[in-house]
């Protein structure tokens, strides 16, 4: 899995590329519009991670120049504006997401892996599994060691959202969006007490404990031994 | 291309109250002088026919004495004798036949004896001619004597130029105190007009003397004409409101700089302090989450400030669509749900409201702020309510939760940036004191209105949003 990074301010380059590799990448990195327009359209990459504030040629160009030319890589890009002209304009000109400056590694990273699944098949399961956990997706029910768990409707889509995307971490902005549809930021712990109501149900009672919260982070849901 | 764009300036108040009295002096004077001289030439008209009749009778007296049969030379005799003390007026005298009798001496007269002869002399049928660079009035009157078979016509007519004359050197007087008048007027008007303006300039310079670090001056309503006062008065109140935006503007510079250095000044601290000797791994790592809190806790306070900023500056427009409120207020129940349950606290939702043009995003956000900040502000056992309303093209949502009174003071206040009831209650849990602020801007966007209330220890937000009809745009 190779991706591109194209980012002119030093500091955040550098830590993008040390974070993305940490996590299992491969990464080239350009720090110069020129440099990232000629990588972009000569090597080849899952991914572009793209800051639309370049002092030679902005994002845009290479974004519509990577779509006129009829490559479909995914682009995620950054932008430090929070206008909302700038999302629309990025998206219309073919980018796939974006991530507004300041933000959290966990939540590019969480980003970029749902963009590099996009293009597989979906899971067409009805049923998930980790450990003893299962998962009925059609009757939305969920058993530990065959052992019937209540839940509530909003507990299972989280548990579900764990589930499916097991050994990552999933940063609360994240879960907030996927499992409630609110995309912002709120001042309260809300997806913590979820967490914690969750695992009331699921971790208590059972060995071993597969939520796991990783702190600065998010929560992840993993079987032992396995990541 | 600009300069043809640019409206000419209107006329100086000046020019245009000189310029209008100016007109309306002249006019008046023009209209009394003319009614003066007509009716001075209606006096003369009246003047002379009655000289004329005095005339007239006298010759009908000579021509009555007269004997019975003619004696030319004795009635041409009476004749001359007539109108003797009479200066300017002249007459001839003919009888049936059109055969002049007698003429005396003076103009030619049978220039008006074609006329149709009258009865008695009228001022306002008199004929008037010139004859060798003289006027004259005259008229043509038929004499008839009761019993009397021949009547005799007689021309009178008298000299006007006298007349003439005074009329004209009256016009001229006239037509010189009009100027004068006129200008007398306009030079009045023009100096009552800068006279009058002299409040304004007093004004304009107090005014200049506002700078922007006196901005607390105000002018005196009741220190200038009562025609300035209003100005005076709205000048005042938007002298009012940019003291008030300035000044919020300076604390929201001067809370930013607050805000920013704690949190900085921990920091660095902080890794100074860890830096200062070496440490085991996991003190290390327990600095770098504790920055990270910090850090996250920054970068929130930047996001709201920049969606502040842009609200502001109307950068961010709401993008409309059909928002059902009831639906949103049950996803935030489903969403704060567990919270509020873990803090003892149950959500209520009452009435409802129909669906409304709104950007569903902001309107989520700004009610889970205020949701937010109910639960939190809400002692366990009790009850968060919304309620919906509709009336009158408003809907109305009231966020209400029994807790603590807020004194009156700090209602309308709740909603300033960085504002806390609770100056010590800083930071810690409350975020950064700017989600009342965004729920205010968000409402503001959508021209709706919001109040803080406290009603019988209850504290209510009462937002009020218009239903904008759907465009199709």
């Amino acid at each position: 899995m190779k991706l591109l990074i194209v980012e002119d301010e030093s500091k955040t380059g550098d830590y993008l590329r040390q974070g993305l590799m940490e996590a299992g990448f491969a990464v080239d990195l350009a720090r110069t519009g020129l440099d990232g327009h000629h990588l972009a359209m000569t090597g080849s990459h899952e991914l572009i991670v793209l800051d639309v504030m370049l002092p030679d040629i902005d994002g845009w160009h290479i974004v519509k120049a990577l779509r006129d030319a009829g490559n479909r890589v995914p682009v995620l890009f950054l932008t430090a504006r929070d206008c909302v002209e700038d999302r629309v304009k990025g998206l219309e000109l073919g980018a796939d997401d974006y991530l507004i400056k300041p933000f959290a590694f966990s939540e590019l990273l969480a980003r970029v892996r749902t963009l590099l699944r996009r293009g597989s098949a979906p899971v067409l399961a009805d049923r998930l599994q980790v450990a003893d956990l299962a998962l009925d997706l059609l009757r939305r029910r969920a058993t530990r060691s065959g052992k019937r768990i209540n839940l509530t409707q909003k507990e299972f889509a989280l548990l579900e959202l764990l589930v499916r995307r097991q050994g990552e971490v999933l940063p609360r902005s994240l879960i907030a969006s996927l499992v409630w549809d609110m995309n912002f930021d709120s001042d309260t712990n809300v997806i913590d007490v979820a967490i914690r109501r969750l695992r009331a149900k699921i971790d208590d009672d059972f060995e071993p404990k597969l939520i796991y919260t990783v702190r600065g982070m998010g929560y992840t849901l993993e079987a032992p031994g396995v990541g | 291309m600009s300069a043809e764009r640019t409206p000419r300036r209107p006329a100086s108040l000046a020019l245009r109250v000189t310029v209008f009295i100016g007109i309306a002096t002249t006019l008046i004077f023009l209209v009394f002088g003319w009614i003066v001289e007509r009716s001075i030439e209606h006096h003369f008209a009246e003047q002379d026919a009655d000289e004329l009749r005095v005339v007239v009778a006298a010759i009908r007296h000579a021509l009555l004495e007269g004997p019975s049969e003619r004696d030319e030379a004795s009635l041409q005799k009476r004749l001359a004798g007539a109108v003797s003390g009479h200066h300017g007026v002249f007459f001839s005298v003919a009888d049936a036949s059109g055969k002049q009798v007698y003429a005396s001496p003076g103009p030619d007269l049978s220039e008006i004896s074609k006329l149709a002869p009258v009865s008695h002399v009228d001022a306002n049928a008199l004929f008037v001619w010139q004859d060798q660079q003289k006027t004259y009035r005259g008229a043509v009157v038929r004499i008839e004597f009761d019993g009397h078979v021949v009547p005799y016509t007689v021309i009178v007519a008298a000299a006007m130029d006298f007349h003439l004359h005074y009329l004209m050197s009256f016009q001229r007087t006239l037509w010189l105190a009009t100027l004068l008048a006129s200008f007398a007027a306009i030079l009045a008007a023009w100096l009552a007009v800068y006279q009058g303006h002299s409040p304004l300039r007093g004004l304009s310079s107090k005014i200049r003397g506002i700078s922007s670090d006196r901005l607390h001056l105000r002018l005196a309503s009741n220190q200038v004409p009562i025609e300035l006062a209003e100005l005076v008065e709205s000048f005042n109140a938007m002298l009012q409101r940019i003291e008030d935006g300035f000044r919020r503007l300076s604390n929201f510079s001067a809370d930013i700089a607050h805000e920013l250095r704690t949190p900085v000044t921990n920091l660095t601290t902080q890794t100074q302090v860890v830096l200062s000797k070496a440490r085991s791994i996991e003190e290390y790592r327990e600095i770098l989450y504790s920055n990270l809190e910090e850090y996250e806790r920054m970068a929130k306070m930047i996001g709201d400030m920049l969606f502040l900023a842009q609200t502001d500056n109307l950068l961010l427009k709401p993008e409309r669509s059909s928002v059902d409120l009831v639906a949103e207020v049950q996803a935030l129940f489903d969403y704060f749900e567990a919270w509020a349950e873990e803090r003892g606290v149950s959500l209520r939702l009452d009435g409802s409201a129909p669906a409304l043009q709104g950007d569903r995003l902001m309107l989520r956000r700004a009610l889970s702020n205020l949701l937010s900040n109910a639960i939190r502000h809400t002692t366990p056992g009790q009850s968060v309510t919304i309620s919906l309303a509709s009336e009158n093209n408003l809907v109305r949502i009231r966020v209400e939760n029994p807790g603590s009174d807020i004194p009156p003071e700090h209602l309308s206040r709740l909603f300033d940036r960085f504002y806390r009831v609770d100056p010590s209650r800083q930071r810690k849990g409350d975020g950064a004191g700017l989600g009342l602020s965004i729920v205010k801007s968000i409402i503001d966007a959508h021209e709706g209105r919001i109040v803080a209330m406290c009603v019988n220890g209850r504290a209510v937000f009462e937002i009020a949003l218009p239903q904008v009809e759907d465009s199709t745009d």
